[in-house]
C-alpha cells in the first residue's frame, strides 16, 4: 500500500470529524534520499549501501572492493557507527576519501546526515560512494538513502533462519553476501535454506558466497558490484 | 528503535491536518503497520505519547492496525501467512514470495474542531 499522493478526504461535521489521510510515512527519509540521488547521478556516482548485523564483515568487503581500484581517487567512502572512527581510519590507510558519521542515539544512517556530509566532500572525481550503515539488521531496511544497490551482508556464524527473522532488509536488498564461508566446516549453517528465504523475500535477489580471509567467491562479487557500476555510468 | 521516527512523522501529519482543519484537539489517529516492519506497538504508542505532550495531538488515542504478512504461491495464489515462511502454507510444496505486509502508513485522524 503506497500512498504517493495523499489522499484527503473529510467525514462527518459538527464538533468531531474524521479526515482519512491515507499518506504513507517516510515520506520525509524519502525526500533527503531523492536529492541524494539527484546529487549523486548529477556527477555520475554509483552509490553502495552495505548493511549487516555488527561484525557480518562490511568493512573488510570495502577493504577488498577498494582493492580492485587502482584509481583511489574515484572512489570515496561513507562509515556509519553509533561511536568512533574506527571504521574510516581502517579505510583511509588505504588512501581514499573517507568520512565518519557518528549516528549516536540513532540506530542507522538517516538520509538527511549523509546528504550534508556528501555536499561537505569533493566528489568531482568520486565514480563510486560506498556506505556502510550502522551494524543493525532491522532500522537501516527501513531508510532509504538514494544508493542504486543495497546490499545485505550475513556471516555463516549468525545462523541461517536471519532471513525468516528479518524479511524486510532481505526483500529491500539487491543483493546478498553470504561472508566468513571459510567458517563453513566449523558451524552449523544451511546456505540453501539462506537462500530459499532469501529469495521468497525477494525473487531477484543475486547471492554471492565470499570469504575475506580466503578470497573465495570475491572476484566473482566484485566484478558484478563493477559491472552494475559501469552500467550506470560508464 | 525506528519507532522514534515513525512517531515523530505520525506527530508532524496529525498537526498539520488539525491546523489546516482549525481543529481544537487532535483525537485519535489511525495507522496501518505491516507486520513485516517489525515494530512495536507498545513502544510506539509510548513514544507517541510522550513527543505529543503539550501539543493539540496530546492524549490523542493511537490504533494501530496491524496488515498481516501475504505471500503468493504459483499454485495457490495469494494468501495470508502467520508468518515469514519460505514454502506455501497451503500445499507445501512450492516456494511462495512475499506480497504484502510492509505497508506503513496514516489511515486517518480524528480532530475536534
Ligand atoms: N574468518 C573470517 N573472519 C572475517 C571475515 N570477514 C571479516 N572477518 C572478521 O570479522 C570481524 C568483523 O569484521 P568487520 O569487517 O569489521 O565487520 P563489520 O562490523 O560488519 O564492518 C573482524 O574481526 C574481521 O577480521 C571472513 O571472511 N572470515
Ligand atoms: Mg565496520
Ligand atoms: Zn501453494
Amino acid at each position: 500500500m503506497v500512498f504517493l499522493n495523499p489522499q484527503t478526504r473529510v467525514v462527518g461535521g459538527g464538533k468531531g470529524m474524521r479526515i482519512e489521510v491515507e499518506r504513507s510515512l517516510g515520506q520525509s527519509a524519502e525526500a533527503s534520499a531523492r536529492e541524494i540521488r539527484a546529487l549523486l547521478s548529477g556527477r555520475k556516482i554509483y552509490a553502495l549501501n552495505l548493511i549487516s548485523s555488527p561484525g557480518s564483515g562490511k568493512t573488510s568487503l570495502i577493504e577488498a572492493l577498494l582493492g580492485r581500484y587502482a584509481a583511489k581517487s574515484r572512489v570515496a567512502v561513507v562509515e556509519g557507527d553509533i561511536e568512533t572512527d574506527i571504521d574510516a581510519g581502517r579505510i583511509r590507510r588505504h588512501g581514499v576519501q573517507v568520512r565518519q558519521i557518528n549516528t549516536r542515539s540513532s540506530c542507522h544512517i538517516q538520509p538527511s546526515q549523509l546528504l550534508s556530509v556528501l555536499r561537505g566532500m569533493d566528489l568531482e572525481q568520486t565514480r563510486l560512494l560506498i556506505v556502510e550503515n550502522v551494524g543493525n539488521l532491522v532500522c537501516p531496511a527501513e531508510i532509504p538513502l538514494g544508493e542504486d544497490t543495497r546490499v545485505v551482508l550475513l556471516s555463516v556464524t549468525e545462523g541461517d533462519e536471519k532471513p525468516l527473522k528479518y524479511p524486510l532488509v532481505f526483500k529491500t536488498s539487491d543483493l546478498l553476501v553470504i561472508t566468513k564461508t571459510d567458517l563453513l566446516p566449523y558451524v552449523r549453517f544451511d546456505v540453501e535454506r539462506v537462500r530459499r528465504a532469501a529469495r521468497t523475500a525477494n525473487p531477484a535477489v543475486e547471492i554471492f558466497e565470499v570469504s575475506a580471509v580466503t578470497g573465495a567467491g570475491l572476484p566473482a562479487l566484485l566484478d558484478r558490484i563493477e559491472s552494475l557500476r559501469a552500467a550506470k555510468n560508464g | 528503535m525506528h519507532e522514534l521516527g515513525i512517531a515523530n512523522e505520525t506527530l508532524d501529519v496529525a498537526l498539520s491536518e488539525a491546523h489546516r482543519h482549525a481543529a481544537k484537539k487532535v483525537t485519535a489517529i489511525r495507522l496501518c503497520v505491516g507486520v513485516l516492519r517489525a515494530v512495536e506497538p507498545g513502544n510506539l504508542s509510548f513514544l507517541f505519547e510522550h513527543l505529543a505532550r503539550g501539543t493539540l495531538a496530546e492524549g490523542a488515542r493511537l490504533d494501530i492496525e496491524e496488515e498481516a504478512i501475504r505471500v503468493a504461491c504459483p499454485a495457490c495464489g495469494d494468501m495470508e501467512a502467520d508468518s515469514f515462511t519460505s514454502v506455501c502454507p497451503r500445499c507445501k510444496g512450492t516456494p511462495v514470495t512475499a506480497s504484502g505486509g510492509d505497508s506503513l502508513s496514516i489511515l486517518s485522524i480524528e480532530i475536534d474542531i
